[in-house]
């Protein structure tokens, strides 16, 4: 008897603003072409430079755009858990450059070394643990005193960064053992070991965000964070994950860097978090939390070492490169704004 | 009363009192919810509807006063126990995520999983299925239900908000304003479906501003006026009138249940 009295619900329904089904129609597909975006920018940069630069496609140098990503794409897999959860972390950076910095100390040669010597894997742990300290640190000021994880995240951006200098004296370090620079040199196809870890922590890392309660949970979270209380998930507790995830991941990307240039710097990768932030919100994640996917952000990460590449093998200016960086950044939020505007 | 009497209360307010800071937002409030019944919770804003329904919804404790389910005292620390209790709510805002779909709201924070190895993975077919049945219990079709919030209408939202206590309300709903968002026609088909779905054991606690609503729907009607019930009427017993000068306080004194007027307090 209810069922025979609601079928007006079972068609479109009134929106709250009068909006045919047409409009409701077109709305629906200019969200659909904004949020996949990416994979045809993706697309239109490989054919472009394919076809117009000599030299760009080939195998070596479509390997090369692989194992270029990796340190953005896998960056990217910690900043878009952060902003899917309705937060921002902009000490991935300083994370990677911190603790590439500290595994190198621990591990290598160089007379500016620990002289520790450390076996490869007990400094591997011992980044990891680095990691999630900083993350929990985040974390902790972001959840326990709550403020804006922006204004916490730019604090540790600093302070981490610091303590790398601080760490190395401002000098670079070299000559790591063999075990250690083992994800750069061991080789199949000529694709490094690095470039397939990269792809299986993004099955992996999909996997947790698609298919698990805490994936879920990180995107409610995003979504509706009252929602979310108001339905018993343990707010912080997930947050918290989500920050340690964060700084793990980071801590990481800092152990392969490092083993890819054989030592570390004060500077390296400085001007990431700019990257990685492009990389994300190209990829369809969005700044105001709750949207996005593994997949876009990886599609997002090639985009920007494509580029890269194109502007390397046309010898481009330095100059240029940051021209094209800071607009890559232009596109990515204008592309988030206009998602919005769709919403 | 004779009739209410011999009916099962399911929960029962005693002295509920509740203050923020210097403001008293509840004071001594009581009265019973009987099974299979349909109340309502009516008051002019900043009456303390909102904060009562917190408090019933485990939100937050109150300061003074007790809250019995089926005859047991319970004190809720979080939604959670409430709901583990049987007491489902439906928030003003429907508590949707428009980033997810109908299968994820329906089922939020309470996902069903299995877990192979410590970490728990969703059951997305089992969950998807359910969803179907209760959406359509409900008396709702939607092109799909992997389909995100933001692209349904806002029928077809609160729909899938509904869905929740249809699927879960145990004992008692508590719907806040359910109605405040939508349109006449929708509105109806929601009380249609509110009447209809309560299923036997179940009561429902509305709270609404819409006196009209409100005579539609439920058996019984309890006024509040700055924190504090100033009368509980049958609905057979009642006019709008009445209950509107209750609400504004034109027969405030007259209907006071216990002892002395009530203060003001600032």
């Amino acid at each position: 008897m209810i069922f025979r009295s609601l079928p007006v619900l079972t068609v479109t329904g009134a929106r709250a603003t009068p909006a045919g089904p047409r409009q409701v129609h077109w709305n629906r597909a200019a969200r659909m072409l904004l949020d996949n975006i990416v994979w045809l920018i993706l697309a239109a940069c490989l054919l472009i430079f394919s076809l117009s630069i000599s030299g760009f496609f080939s195998y070596e140098n479509y390997v090369n755009i692989l194992h270029q990503s990796v340190f953005i794409a896998i960056l990217g897999i910690a900043e878009a858990f952060v902003l899917i959860s309705g937060n921002m972390d902009l000490s991935v950076e300083s994370v990677a450059a911190c603790t590439a910095i500290i595994s190198v100390w621990l591990c290598a040669s160089s007379p500016y070394a620990s002289g520790l010597m450390l076996n490869t894997w007990a400094a591997l742990g011992i980044v990891l643990l680095t990691g999630a300290c900083i993350g929990a640190f985040n974390a902790f000021f972001v959840l326990r005193l709550k403020v804006d994880s922006f204004l916490v995240t730019l604090s540790t951006y600093i302070v981490v960064r610091g303590l790398a200098v601080l760490i190395t004296g401002g000098m670079g370090m070299n000559g790591l053992p063999a075990s250690f620079r083992l994800v750069d040199t061991a080789k199949m196809f000529q694709i490094p070991l690095m470039v397939f870890l990269m792809v299986l922590f993004y099955v992996f890392f999909s996997f947790l965000l698609r298919r698990t309660r805490f994936g879920r949970h990180v995107y409610i979270i995003g979504g509706n964070k009252a929602a979310a209380y108001n339905f018993g998930i343990a707010v912080n507790r997930v947050l918290l994950w989500v920050f340690v995830l964060s700084g793990v991941v980071s801590a990481l990307t800092g152990w392969f860097m490092a083993a890819r240039t054989n030592g570390a710097t004060a500077s390296m990768a400085t001007g990431f978090l700019f990257e990685v932030l492009a990389a994300v919100v190209i990829g369809g994640v969005s700044l105001s939390g709750g949207m996005g996917s593994l997949v876009g952000v990886f599609a997002g990460a090639l985009i920007l070492s494509s580029i890269h590449s194109a502007l390397n093998i046309t010898a481009a200016s330095p100059f240029l490169t940051e021209v094209m960086r800071g607009l890559l950044i232009l596109v990515a939020v204008v592309l988030d704004a206009l998602r919005r505007m769709f919403r | 009363m004779a009739e209410n009497a011999r009916r099962k209360v399911i929960l029962r307010l005693e002295g509920i009192s509740k203050s923020f800071s210097s403001v008293v937002a509840l004071n001594d409030v009581s009265f019973e919810i009987y099974e299979n019944e349909k109340i309502a919770l009516v008051g002019d804003n900043g009456a303390g509807k909102s904060t009562l329904i917190k408090i019933i919804s485990g939100n937050f404790p109150p300061d003074r006063g007790e809250l019995f389910l089926d005859g047991r005292r319970v004190s809720f620390k979080s939604p959670v126990d409430a709901r583990k209790a049987g007491i489902e709510t439906v928030y003003q805002d429907l508590s949707v995520c428009n980033n997810l779909d109908s299968v994820a709201n329906l089922f939020i924070g309470r996902e069903l999983t299995r877990v192979p190895l410590g970490l728990p993975i969703l059951r997305m077919k089992a969950m998807e299925d359910t969803t179907i049945e209760v959406l359509k219990k409900v008396g709702i079709s939607m092109p799909s239900v992997r389909d995100r919030m933001e692209y349904l209408s806002g029928g077809q939202r609160q729909a899938v908000a509904l869905g929740r206590f249809v699927a879960w309300g145990k004992r008692l709903v508590l719907l806040d304003e359910p109605t405040a968002a939508l349109g006449v026609r929708e509105t109806k088909q929601v009380l249609t479906l509110v009447e209809s779905t309560a299923r036997e054991k179940t009561s429902i606690l509305l709270i609404s501003h819409n006196l009209l609503q409100v005579f539609e729907v439920v058996d019984r009607i309890v006024v509040l006026r700055h924190g504090e019930v100033v009368g509980v009427r049958e609905k057979s017993s009642t006019t709008p009138d009445e209950i509107v000068s209750m609400i504004t306080g034109a027969i405030f004194i007259k209907n006071r249940k216990r002892g002395a007027p009530a203060k003001r307090r600032r």
